[in-house]
């Protein structure tokens, strides 16, 4: 069967006291997909949510979420997605089980409670008033309430921001279990390394603009990354066996295949019996390629 | 089911919460209770005195306990981003909204009918001569200021203002409907202040006569979907 397309959007704008936040954005989203929206702070990722969840209207181009528009049908839209904002009230006198249970009012054949608590590794928590709950697990509930009706479509906007590696990788774990089970989900971050392990597509926002979308994205997050290693005393940046860049003694190796290049570095340095200590070797980050985008932009030019 | 449950949360937060039943009973009771209870023992015709005065304390009640409690309700809850929140789930706006005016609407009923008996018992205000005219006009009074409180929190810039944006409004209420004493007004004005939804309540409630008010306070309902439709903020200004 042909999957169907969950989330399209074609030319979007938007701008907000006359600052132009979402200038011209189209993607796609297959059901049952994970996809996740990369980008820096500022760069419109959260105003690209807010138009896919139907809290702002576009200025210009087309959005459509299991074929309706968001805004013209949020009623249907919303019946249909779970929306996890970046910023959203919660309040603070209920307890986790309670806010869960007034939720659970809302939404039409929900989760029951406990699986829903269990979901986002609250159920310790249940009786804890929200107000006494850290950031990581403030986030946790809103995941828990964004799960409650079942969406086919989920919405996240950092989901994983302010948590502790552990909840991180929790949180992953609920993502790709309901990736498995259908649901198509889209979410922001600023962490490559988030996109690189969850994600099966992809797309690079920076002021407002795509990037780097779908394999390309993949293709340069793949390929960047770094050797770095305090020059040792004695050794000149050009007896290396490969090109390096020094600053402040700390040498530093841009390459397409930084295990190959720590590989070859090691045994030239053993060689020679000299240890190259502090040797790190790291994929490139975010900004690193965000460097490298915007240089074959130019180049492209 | 999701209205009323919209409304069950609105109840919820407010009865749960002490200081917010304390602080919005203990003044419009001690208002419509106490000056009424006043008037009955140092006025030479007490009863008529504190009938009267009663009968305008309802405009207090209404502008205190509907117009200024959903005020402060929404915005806060604007403010809060608990309003966008709950947007995020399969509520529609109207039951978001219809829930809160629901819910306050029955906070201001409660605290009519409380101080109706209140002023009966300790001031020997006669109970209404038309006890279904009387609900009849005080829940649609409760209904269309809590409507109109929930449009003017579009013109509240911050919560923390939301009180005294609303004082006015207060003020106005009372000097229209005799609750502050008799107040010379021009004849333009006290015909202009007549038209408001609070005036019309008291109205209805002292001279039996339904068919004017009601057409008021159904203008007002107009006014007050249109001015939601219009202008209503689910969200804080953005910087």
């Amino acid at each position: 069967m042909e999957r169907m397309t969950a989330i399209q959007v074609h030319g979007l704008r938007k701008s907000l006291r006359g600052f132009e936040a979402v200038r011209g954005i189209s993607f796609e989203v297959d059901e049952g997909e994970i996809f996740a929206l990369l980008g820096r702070n500022g760069a419109g990722k959260t105003t690209t949510v807010e138009m896919l969840a139907g809290f702002l209207r576009p200025d210009g181009g087309s959005v459509r979420v299991l074929g309706l528009d968001p805004w013209a049908d949020r009623a249907a839209v919303r019946a249909r997605t779970g929306v996890m904002l970046q910023e959203a009230g919660l309040f603070p006198d209920l307890t986790v089980a309670g806010t869960v249970d007034v939720w659970r009012g809302f939404t039409a054949a929900p989760r029951p409670r406990d699986e829903a608590l269990e979901l986002a590794g609250l159920t310790a928590r249940a009786r804890t008033r929200v107000r006494q709950l850290s950031g990581g697990e403030k986030r946790r509930l809103d995941l828990a309430l964004a799960l409650l009706g079942r969406p086919r479509v989920l919405f996240l906007d950092e989901p994983t921001t302010g948590l502790d590696p552990q909840a991180r990788a929790a949180t992953w774990e609920v993502v790709r279990g309901l990736a498995g089970q259908g649901t198509t989900i889209l979410l922001t971050t600023h962490y490559l390394e988030e996109a690189q392990r969850l994600a099966s597509a992809m797309a690079i926002m920076d002021e407002g603009r795509l990037v780097a979308s779908g394999g390309m994205a993949a293709t340069l997050a793949a390929r960047g990354g770094r050797v770095s290693f305090p020059l040792p005393a004695h050794v000149a940046a050009g007896d290396l066996p490969l090109p390096v860049t020094v600053a402040d003694g700390l040498a530093v190796c841009r390459t397409d295949d930084p295990d190959l290049a720590s590989q070859k570095l090691l045994t030239w340095a053993a060689e020679r019996g000299l240890r190259l200590e502090g040797l790190e070797v790291r994929a490139a980050t975010l900004e690193e390629l965000f460097l490298e985008s915007a240089g074959s932009a130019e180049e492209a030019r | 089911m999701s209205l009323t449950a919209a409304y069950r949360l609105g109840a919820r937060l407010f009865w749960q919460d002490k200081a917010m039943v304390f602080g919005s009973v203990v003044t419009p009771v001690g208002l419509a209770v106490g000056i009424p209870v006043l008037m009955r023992h140092v006025m030479p015709e007490g009863v008529a005195a504190a009938t009267t005065i009663f009968h305008g304390m309802l405009a207090l009640l209404l502008s205190i306990t509907a117009f200024m409690n959903i005020t402060v309700t929404l915005t806060a809850r604007r403010d809060q981003l608990i309003l966008k929140r709950l947007r995020s789930t399969s509520l529609t706006d109207g039951q978001i909204l219809l829930g809160q005016i629901a819910g306050t609407a029955t906070q201001a009923m409660a605290m009519i009918v409380l101080c109706t008996v209140a002023v009966r018992v300790l001031a020997d205000v006669p109970l209404p001569a038309d006890p279904l005219g009387f609900a009849a006009v005080t829940v649609a009074g409760s209904l269309v200021l809590s409507l109109l409180g929930a449009a003017y929190s579009a013109a509240v810039p911050r919560a923390e203002l939301a009180a005294p944006f609303t004082m006015p409004v207060f003020l106005l209420a009372g000097v229209s409907a005799g609750a502050m004493g008799p107040i010379p007004l021009p004849d333009r004005l006290g015909q202009a202040l007549d038209l408001l939804p609070t005036t019309a309540v008291v109205d209805a409630v002292r001279t039996g006569g339904l068919a004017g008010p009601f057409l008021v306070l159904a203008g007002w309902t107009v006014v007050g979907l249109a001015a939601v439709r219009l202008w209503f903020r689910w969200e804080p200004r953005r910087s």
